[in-house]
């Protein structure tokens, strides 16, 4: 087999170990980030439901700064297959956005040596005002969701709330208010159905939607510690009281009979549009719905989100408390060949200019502070910012599903059977708590606690 | 003879019904799709069947601009063309080096061919990329043609090969006699008495090469040389976070009108192509 | 032997293996190499582990569940395929019965245009299409309520009893009408007068067709065997595309390549996903030679 070989000498794992050359320019007050003359710079997003406007922005705004840069900009949707060989071969983009379904493992990226440290770019001045650095720029707890063991190595742009979705103008018309407790959600259940619509519905296809209000009732209930327990693996951590009465709580829509029939089978975009026809009076969703709902949301639905309920009256945090997290990772690769650009091309993105515009035509809430101030807001994202304010300091985020995306396939796994009713909640949490002790239990995975 | 008769009549009567129901079976999701394109997207949610107000010609004209459908199928003709003709040629080739000859080794040789067609292709993405990468081959047309061969050999091969074994020897026998060289052999006696095994080979061929998907997902990583199958994909995605249902079915329609309808004018030379491979 | 046979080998064999052996021997070689490695994916480095990879499998219960799914599409999806396919070839060759005999039913020419339309449509349009079909209250549960099956219509995707037979009929479906066309060609082959005389005999159109088109069609057979046993091993785009989860409910439908692109690009294990796919190989090797084997003999008996 003539050929074989000289190829395998270049095998996969041979890897390319000379360091890519680090092309820095003079740093003036102009060029804090010591961008090199006319180096060409390559930005790789991923382009789902926010679109490319605000990256193209940043790319306008780049080109400004450096008029003999060539600059490439592409939208991809499956960002893993398309550039995990770049990386492993040595020529990966100088930026990229690392989101989505087939997104790159971000702490298995760092692990391997591959992302450029952001130090710089959060102490260098910002675009907007020279006297304020990028870090400050930033919303609270943007920076230590990208960072790992101690270094900054992605920032995200977007910040996600979860909730429970609504008509304000159904509600309008029928008197009905969004129900503070899980109680009052039943009752209000009831009323619903008697009005001949569904209470609720949810993207069955992919459970991980319900689970959201699921584990914020829990996390309401046994506060930060129940959060803590579940993400760092602790034994029976899925059968503390409020994991299981928050699972009891979800498992009432069912025996309850408050599910649109069939949700169970629908996708995302089947079940939201299930919800803005009308169908469904609630649907459990990140803060992403109104920007991909937007081609086919009615006049005057005004949509609107509200807090999980409480669980009950002796809850560990209040009603107002959210479920919030940063998402939409932007990195810049260790082995790019201008990663001084990229560092520059982030300042650019993480100004307020294009955050506002980001604001606008995404439908969602950019990290950056300050950029959705006298904007005028649609609906839900007025909502969601409310809502924000409302929540002050009680924003919760659990771990686990980025720390363990095997545990995370198991309880995506149980929560559609516990959805479909052909689980109870012992056997659902039975069911998960095998699953995360296995993942505990298995050596060759990496640990992490909070 | 009469009761016979009407009894035939009957089993055919069930016969036309069964062949009418599949008929309608494999028509219906297609008919479906094209309706759906012309429809709003609130009208296909409001009923499956229900014929649009108005036809929705715009979706259509969203699916070829957004998508980029011409360009596309541009890409993929220019792709899928040359790595038919290159994997027919050397196919061929092998196939018959392989079935007419004898020299140590050739089982073996048959056997690593075949066995290509048994491993799950993504598993190679990842090393081949670095092969594709290190020939400097990525994203150009004549990289995405080599491998789009290599890949479909092993199938080619393997068709062909029980194809050329049972082809008559006597006409080799007497063109080897009057002087002919081995390649003058296969060119001018042996090829041309494949031909109908060729047809039916490249057709299957070329449905494989239309539909391919992951080879081009890591391999052609620029947007402007894009074959079809990732620009449907891109399309389908992206509809998963835009909801534009009717521009994705439109996409479709657009994307399978091409073939639908070389296979409607050339169904007749597919047919007897695949009626002689049939035979062999 | 005649002179140059060597020369001319060389010549016709060297560009096709080189071309095979650069482009799909070396990667497969190195997928062989991982399968023993803890390779990330992402790192420049990997360990050796030796067969751990290959161990771990047969505890891991989305792998298991995957082969079961992936054993029943094997049995279900080539069966079903060729006899259906079969079938409808027999009756647009041989249908015309006692009048049109050895011909073809009326409009045979119309059908086989009409069958052969799902093979024209990639699998993510496949899936995508069929997606709407199973959705409740979609095209099949309308189908169902026409003619008054309400009783029938339910979440077809989201039951973890349907959901596989679902995914498993797409192929089916998909699959029928390229056989249906290679068949009909083969038995077109069949020469008439045999076909006449036996009908002239008093062979019915069953007895012709197991006497004699089948067996004369056997090859067109075996080879349909091999090809879509190889489709059923696969799976994975029409899985990804079209179930919920995807590979649910509960794991109905996880075949093996979706837990290999699974491990492979969302948890890193490269390692372990090439020991699938080195497991899978050698799964189809086996299969496909004893396929071949079993084919063969029925072949001999029938002749």
């Amino acid at each position: 087999m003539a050929g074989t070989a000289a190829v395998l000498s270049g095998c996969v794992t041979a890897g390319n170990d000379d360091p890519a050359e680090q092309a820095t320019g003079a740093v003036t007050e102009d060029n804090p980030l010591g961008v090199p003359d006319g180096a060409d710079l390559e930005v790789v997003m991923f382009d789902g439901g926010y679109g490319q406007e605000y990256t193209q922005h940043a790319v306008t705004l780049y080109e400004q700064r450096h008029p003999d840069a060539a600059v490439t900009h592409e939208g991809l949707q499956k960002v893993g297959e398309v550039l995990q060989p770049r990386f492993v071969s040595g020529e990966p983009p100088d930026v990229v956005d690392n989101t989505g379904a087939g997104r790159l493992d971000i702490a298995a990226l760092a692990a391997a040596g591959q992302l450029t440290d952001l130090a710089d770019l959060l102490d260098a001045p910002s675009l907007d005002d020279p006297a304020v650095k990028v870090r400050d720029l930033l919303l609270p707890g943007v920076v230590e969701d990208g960072t790992l063991d101690g270094t900054a190595y992605f920032l995200n742009y977007s910040y996600v709330v979860w909730g429970i979705w609504y008509s304000r103008s159904l509600f309008d018309q029928h008197g009905w208010t969004a129900p503070a407790t899980w109680d009052d959600m039943l009752a209000l259940c009831e009323e619903i159905k008697g009005a001949g619509i569904a209470p609720w519905t949810w993207q069955g296809k992919y459970p991980e939607y319900m689970m959201d209000p699921l584990q914020s009732l829990a996390a309401k209930a046994g506060g930060l510690d129940l959060v803590y327990a579940v993400d760092n693996l602790e034994p029976d951590a899925w059968k503390q009281d409020g994991v299981l009465a928050a699972a009891d709580a979800i498992h009432r829509l069912v025996t309850g009979g408050h599910i649109l029939a069939g949700s169970e089978g629908l996708s995302h975009t089947e079940a939201q549009n299930a919800w803005c026809s009308g169908e469904a009076a609630f649907i459990p969703c990140g803060s992403w719905i109104e920007g991909e709902q937007q081609g086919v949301t009615p006049e005057g639905f005004d949509m609107a989100m509200a807090p999980v309920p409480a669980l009950s009256a002796a809850d560990a945090l209040p009603y107002g408390a959210v479920q919030g997290a940063s998402s939409e990772s932007f990195l810049v690769p260790a082995q790019a060949l201008n990663p001084r650009g990229g560092l520059d091309y982030l300042r650019c993105l993480f100004s307020g200019e294009v955050a506002r515009g980001f604001a606008e035509s995404a439908k969602a809430m950019p990290v950056v502070k300050g950029a959705t101030d006298g904007l005028d807001l649609t609906s839900g994202l007025a909502s969601v910012a409310a809502a924000l304010e409302t929540a002050g300091e009680n924003v919760f985020g659990y771990k686990y599903r980025t720390w363990y995306p095997e545990l995370a396939v198991e309880v995506d796994t149980a929560t559609g059977e516990l959805l479909a009713g052909r689980a109870d909640p012992e056997q659902w949490a039975d069911r998960i708590q095998a699953a995360a002790d296995a993942v505990a239990a298995d050596d060759s995975i990496a640990k992490y606690e909070r | 003879m009469k009761p016979n008769l009407s009894k035939a009549r009957i089993a055919d009567g069930a016969l036309h019904l069964v062949l009418i129901v599949w008929a309608v079976l494999v028509t219906l999701p297609l008919a479906w799709a094209v309706l759906s394109s012309l429809k709003t997207d609130a009208e296909i949610f409001a009923s499956p069947w229900s014929l649009p107000a108005a036809p929705q010609w715009d979706n259509w004209a969203r699916a070829w601009q957004e998508a980029n459908i011409g360009r596309y199928l541009l890409n993929t003709l220019i792709v899928v063309g040359g790595a038919l003709a290159l994997v027919m040629l050397l196919g061929a080739l092998t196939a018959y080096c392989l079935a007419r000859y004898d020299f140590p080794g050739n089982r073996l040789v048959y056997h690593v061919l075949v066995a290509g067609m048994l491993f799950p292709v993504f598993l190679a993405l990842v090393p081949l990329f670095f092969v594709v990468d290190q020939l400097g081959l990525l994203g150009t047309y004549h990289g995405l043609i080599l491998v789009y061969a290599a890949y479909a050999l092993p199938f080619t091969v393997f068709f062909l090969h029980a194809f050329f074994r049972g082809l008559p020897t006597a006409t080799a026998e007497a063109a080897f006699i009057d002087g002919c060289s081995h390649t003058g052999v296969f060119f001018r006696v042996m090829l041309p008495m494949a031909r109908p095994g060729m047809v039916s080979v490249g057709i299957f061929n070329f449905l494989g090469l239309w539909n391919q998907y992951l080879l081009p997902l890591v391999l052609n990583p620029d947007p402007d040389r894009y074959v079809l199958a990732q620009g449907l994909a891109a399309l389908a995605v992206s509809q998963g976070y835009r909801s534009d249902f009717s521009g994705l079915f439109a996409g479709l329609i657009i994307a399978i009108l091409p073939v639908l309808l070389a296979y409607i004018l050339f169904q007749r030379q597919i047919r007897s192509g695949l009626t002689a491979g049939a035979v062999r | 032997m005649r002179h140059g046979k060597y020369r001319f080998l060389i010549g016709a064999l060297a560009p096709p293996l080189l071309l095979y052996g650069v482009f799909v021997v070396s990667p497969y070689a190195q997928a062989f190499y991982l399968a023993l490695t803890d390779w990330d994916g992402l790192s420049a480095e990997a360990g050796l582990v030796g067969l751990a990879n290959f161990a771990d499998l047969w505890s891991d219960p989305l792998f298991l569940a995957a082969l079961r799914n992936n054993g029943f599409m094997l049995i279900v999806v080539p069966t079903a395929t060729i006899a259906l396919a079969l079938f409808f070839a027999a009756c647009l060759t041989l249908g015309g019965g006692t009048r049109r005999r050895g011909r073809g039913v009326h409009g045979s020419g119309l059908y086989r245009i009409l069958y052969f339309f799902p093979q024209l449509l990639s699998v993510a349009i496949l899936g995508v299409l069929f997606q709407f079909v199973y959705t409740p209250g979609g095209l099949l549960d309308g189908l169902l309520g026409a003619v008054g099956l309400d009783g029938l219509q339910r979440s077809w995707l989201a039951d973890p009893a349907t959901a596989l037979p679902a995914v498993t009929a797409v192929m089916i479906w998909s699959a029928v009408g390229f056989y249906v066309v290679l068949f009909t060609a083969a038995m077109e082959s069949v020469p008439t007068d045999i076909v006449e005389a036996a009908t002239l005999d008093g062979a019915g159109r069953f007895t012709v067709f197991r006497r004699i088109t089948l067996p004369l069609v056997w090859d067109s057979v075996q080879v349909a065997y091999v090809y879509l046993g190889i489709l059923a091993l696969d799976g994975f785009a029409l899985v990804q595309i079209m179930t919920v989860g995807p590979g649910g409910p509960d794991n109905a439908t996880e075949v093996i390549g979706l837990t290999l692109y699974r491990s492979a690009f969302t948890y890193g294990e490269f390692g372990y996903a090439s020991a699938m796919g080195v497991t899978l190989f050698f799964i189809t090797l086996t299969l496909t030679a004893l396929a071949l084997r079993a084919t063969k003999r029925e072949r001999v008996e029938l002749a």
